[in-house]
């Protein structure tokens, strides 16, 4: 009788405490064999915080990427860091504007009358007839720039300042590197494509269109073929 | 951080300090014979059997014939990639780029460019700006020498319908004009977690981490089990089924051993940030390609970054987080 007791009690201990101590054990054995592992408990984001570092010595660098490129230092009193963007007024076909644009606009629309007219395939497609027209971003007065808002004179090269004024956030964020994108790598120097670079300021929208390919064999293989 | 260093490593054979690691008979029989001797005295064990050596050591075979055979064996018997030194990598490297030149008449160039200090690279990816353009997808193949017949392809874009993210429900070989209405796309890559579990799994520690934490294969040591492929969560890894194909003027000839170097039957691949290009300061090719902006890169580790800048920014989030993976590519929208 008593044999049997003890014989109960001894099973008792064997169930209740085996599965204990085999929970317990591969979690101390995974962590000797797997010392990364520990990691995980601080994610990648928190090391990055401890691992920043007051300057970085790069051996690689943009500058031979970017040699040839034509780039203007950017205008940007909001940031700290410098950076540069493309340049942009070698880029316009007929520049200077003034070749043309020698005498005021109202004069030469007069003059012209029976010839072609200029800039005919310029449809603006951009916010609305109320708050855009031509002379909202060109300088009636010297078309070879820009003027703000306020009738400020912008070059070319510093029409991001132009496109700021109303789009606050992506002029932010493009600043930061949230939005566009860099020109030869990521290294530094920090070299910029411009609004106008990839957004055609007189319809900027990107416009729908077919995508560069199709994966024809993953066709077949979903068509069970 | 990245304690996953690989010179920390003790190689099964090297314990002694003296021997040389690196050659295939060094790490895996521990001799302390040299590599030529050994190779000489085998050569003249095996002369008798195999048909490479026979052509090898022929009076008949030309000059050349018998360098591609050298080479050949030497390729086929050097170590991982991972212990090699210096020396070594330059002398694979130096094959590779000789055997291309005698089998296609063609010169490549491999690099065996390391990491760099204090890089850590990390990827951010903006589905507001994503309009499913896929330039990404092609500039990628072209790049990385992927399998042309098979349409191997490392980057996947999905179109999601708006309100949910969900992969089953997704398509990811949709054609037609895009962005569709009510849609957004998102794509998925190799996310280069810090820690990866594809690379706890392999068998014969042919993928590892990087220092700059890239996660890349030596393809050469790669087996081909798979078991990376199905430890993957994210849809991160490719298999070469058959051997790859790619048109000779279409391959590209500035290559990296552990990125794009062209591939071989039975063995995996994956994106590997454009490693040829990533280590030269240049983007990968994705992000170059990218008509929307919609893909940043950068250091992790230079607060002064752009990934840096998102990071700290924006609301940003990564796949499968509870799983301790750790990706080091986040989404994140406008």
């Amino acid at each position: 009788m008593n044999n049997r007791v003890s014989h109960m009690i001894r099973a008792l201990i064997y169930v209740v405490l085996l599965p204990f101590a085999t929970s317990i054990m591969p979690g101390c054995s995974g962590h000797e064999e797997h010392p990364h592992q520990e990691k995980g408990h601080h994610s990648i984001v928190e090391q990055l915080r401890h691992a920043d570092k007051d300057t970085i010595e790069y051996e690689v660098s943009t500058e031979e990427l970017m040699a040839d490129i034509k780039k203007v230092l950017a205008q940007v009193p909001e940031s700290e860091k410098e950076f540069y963007v493309l340049e942009r007024q070698s880029m316009i076909k007929s520049y200077p504007c003034s070749n043309c644009h020698s005498v005021p606009l109202e004069e030469l629309k007069a003059e012209s009358k029976d010839k072609k007219k200029a800039h005919w395939n310029i449809e603006l497609v951009h916010a609305g007839s109320d708050a855009m027209e031509c002379s909202t971003c060109h300088d009636t007065n010297n078309l070879d720039q820009l003027k703000t808002i306020t009738g400020k004179a912008l070059t070319f090269d510093h029409s991001y300042k132009q496109c700021a004024q109303c789009h606050s956030q992506q002029y932010k964020d493009w600043i930061g590197g949230a939005h566009g994108k860099r020109v030869a790598g990521w290294a530094p120097p920090r070299l910029i494509y411009s609004c106008a670079s990839c957004h055609n300021p007189h319809s900027p929208a990107f416009k729908p269109r077919w995508p560069a390919r199709l994966n024809t064999q993953k066709l077949k293989e979903l068509n069970g073929k | 951080m990245r304690d996953n260093d690989p010179n920390q490593k003790p190689s099964s054979g090297c314990n002694s300090g003296n021997c040389s690691c690196g050659d295939g008979y060094d790490q895996k029989l521990n001799k302390k014979t040299s590599r030529r001797n050994m190779l000489k005295s085998l050569t003249a064990g095996l002369l008798a059997g195999t048909g490479m050596v026979n052509s090898a050591c022929s009076v008949t075979a030309s000059d050349d014939e018998k360098d591609q055979k050298q080479l050949e064996w030497e390729e086929f018997f050097k170590g991982n990639y991972r212990l090699m030194t210096d020396k070594e990598k330059s002398e694979t490297v130096e094959r590779l780029e000789k055997l291309y030149e005698l089998n296609n008449g063609k010169k490549i160039n491999v690099s065996a460019q390391g990491a760099e200090k204090d890089v850590l690279y990390g990827y951010a990816f903006n589905i507001s700006k994503c309009q499913g353009y896929m330039d990404c997808v092609n500039a990628c193949v072209q790049e990385n020498n992927q399998d042309r017949s098979s349409q191997m392809q490392y980057i996947r874009i999905h179109e999601m319908e708006n309100g949910r993210i969900n992969f089953e429900d997704a398509e990811d070989n949709f054609f037609h004009e895009v962005p569709a209405e009510g849609h957004f796309y998102m794509g998925t890559q190799c996310y280069h977690c810090e820690n990866p579990p594809c690379v706890d799994v392999c068998p014969v520690e042919a993928t590892w981490k990087e220092k700059d934490g890239i996660v890349v294969i030596d393809y050469d040591w790669c087996i081909g089990c798979r078991y990376c492929m199905a430890a993957c969560p994210y849809d991160g890894r490719r298999f070469n089924w058959a051997t790859p194909e790619i048109p000779e003027e279409e391959v590209n000839k500035n290559q990296h051993y552990l990125g794009n170097r062209l591939r071989k039957k039975g063995v995996m691949e994956k994106c590997t940030f454009c490693i040829q290009r990533s280590r030269n300061g240049k983007n990968p090719a994705c992000v170059e390609a990218c008509p929307t902006g919609a893909r940043i890169f950068g250091n992790l580790l230079d607060p002064d970054s752009e990934i840096r800048w998102v990071l700290a920014n924006k609301k940003v989030f990564r796949l499968k987080e509870d799983l301790g993976t750790e990706p080091k590519f986040w989404y994140f929208m406008d």
